[in-house]
């Protein structure tokens, strides 16, 4: 079976990918996650408790949020079993 | 250069298996439970649900702002008084039609228990054959956090203030998943966030006995804003409230009571309090009346997941 097979409804009138419907929420981000590689142990437990399930993993080697979404609210950083995740002021990262 | 040491995966991430079908940037708060619960499910359950709710924190997403909803799912839009009624509809006609499908009745703490539950219990009754999926914040929380009959001892929202007056609610929370698992329906099960695996199981679960009937899933969504929660500490929060037994996980086909996680030494609830603010008023007195209370609740649930091999009909008494 697909894995992406939608109910068929009358009038399929919304699509997620609008980018009007896609808010900025990575505006409202404060602190950001900041992966050290070296310390990822790759168990992927970031990614399953990301609320907005931006977390993804990048070539097999660690994990990295999407920052265009991610909201910040640290529960990748709270819960990963290595502290590999640390949240950084976006301060610092102003040019 | 070392050899990195690397974990296993985690075997949640086999569970996901369908696309998600929502938008990555949604109006919930950062940290919000039910964000991950409501893009957990269809990546669990797959995409051909229909699901249907009410006015609640779900519903900007689900209903739609902006004059199109945020994701591409099928969504009804009802009234609280009425969503169990209204997915009772939508099951029979795709039944009498033969489309088959997963109808999703959505709703938070406030309609299951409180406005909605007179025809959740009916529906139930009837066995009408849906997934209703409660998810517990304890409150109403999009319109301010009122209380609601979820909310614990001791908590105060804007409803029951602490003050001179009042001291926080001085009222027991209702046990509604207990109370829906006593309907005898085929299958009603407690789930929480931190224990992600869990609750794919459950869902899976579901939609398997719907074919019999009435499902109902009480989830435990911690709501940072509400509670005066830090949002990095949702997963913590759900984490504690098994591990002190304020919130245990636990299954019922057929209103027979099995628990999927025994906790051997539970800690006392205080643990679990601290992390929030609704909770900063209570002194020793109120924690000991919520742990009384925690307590009375789990021995229930224990007595009654052994009832049926322990239980002997009561003696007729002696004249």
């Amino acid at each position: 079976m697909s894995s992406n097979v939608y109910f068929k409804h009358e009038g399929p009138w919304s699509d997620a990918n609008d980018p009007l419907l896609c808010s900025d929420t990575g505006d409202w981000r404060t602190k950001r996650p900041v992966v050290d590689e070296e310390n990822c142990i790759v168990c992927g437990f970031c990614a399953i408790y990301c609320p907005i399930q931006v977390v993804q993993m990048k070539g097999e080697t660690h994990f990295e949020a999407d920052l265009d979404f991610c909201k910040g609210c640290g529960i990748c950083a709270k819960e990963c079993p290595k502290n590999a995740i640390s949240m950084v002021s976006e301060g610092e990262f102003v040019k | 250069m070392t050899e990195k040491k690397k974990a296993k995966l985690t075997p949640v991430l086999d569970y996901l298996k369908h696309e998600d079908p929502f938008a990555k940037g949604v109006a919930f708060c950062p940290g919000c439970g039910l964000e991950l619960l409501l893009r957990f499910i269809p990546q669990v359950m797959g995409n051909d649900i229909v699901i249907t709710g009410t006015p609640s924190c779900s519903a900007p997403v689900l209903l739609g702002q902006n004059n199109q909803s945020w994701h591409k799912l099928s969504y009804f839009g009802t009234l609280m008084t009425g969503a169990a009624a209204n997915a009772t509809g939508l099951a029979r006609y795709y039944k009498k039609a033969g489309i088959d499908n997963t109808v999703v009745c959505f709703n938070g703490d406030g309609t299951a228990a409180d406005i909605g539950f007179g025809n959740l219990s009916g529906a139930a009754e009837r066995n009408e054959p849906f997934i209703y999926i409660c998810y517990d914040n304890e409150g109403y929380m999009n319109t301010g956090v009122q209380k609601s009959g979820t909310t614990p001892y001791g908590a105060t929202t804007t409803t029951t203030p602490f003050g001179a007056a009042s001291k926080g609610k001085n009222l027991r929370r209702m046990n509604l998943a207990l109370k829906m698992a006593m309907h005898k329906i085929p299958y009603a099960a407690t789930a929480t966030l931190s224990d992600l695996g869990d609750l794919a199981k459950k869902l899976l679960k579901a939609k398997e006995m719907k074919e019999k009937g009435f499902c109902f899933l009480h989830v435990f969504a911690p709501c940072p804003t509400g509670w005066g929660a830090a949002p990095d500490n949702t997963i913590e929060i759900c984490r504690r409230a098994v591990k002190t037994n304020y919130f245990p996980l636990w299954e019922a086909e057929n209103g027979k009571i099995r628990m999927t996680k025994t906790i051997k030494k539970p800690k006392p609830v205080k643990t679990y309090t601290e992390l929030m603010k609704k909770f900063k008023f209570m002194d020793e007195e109120d924690h000991k009346i919520l742990q009384d209370d925690v307590d009375y609740e789990y021995c229930i649930l224990g007595g009654l997941s052994v009832l049926e091999a322990e239980c002997q009909l009561p003696l007729p008494a002696d004249e």
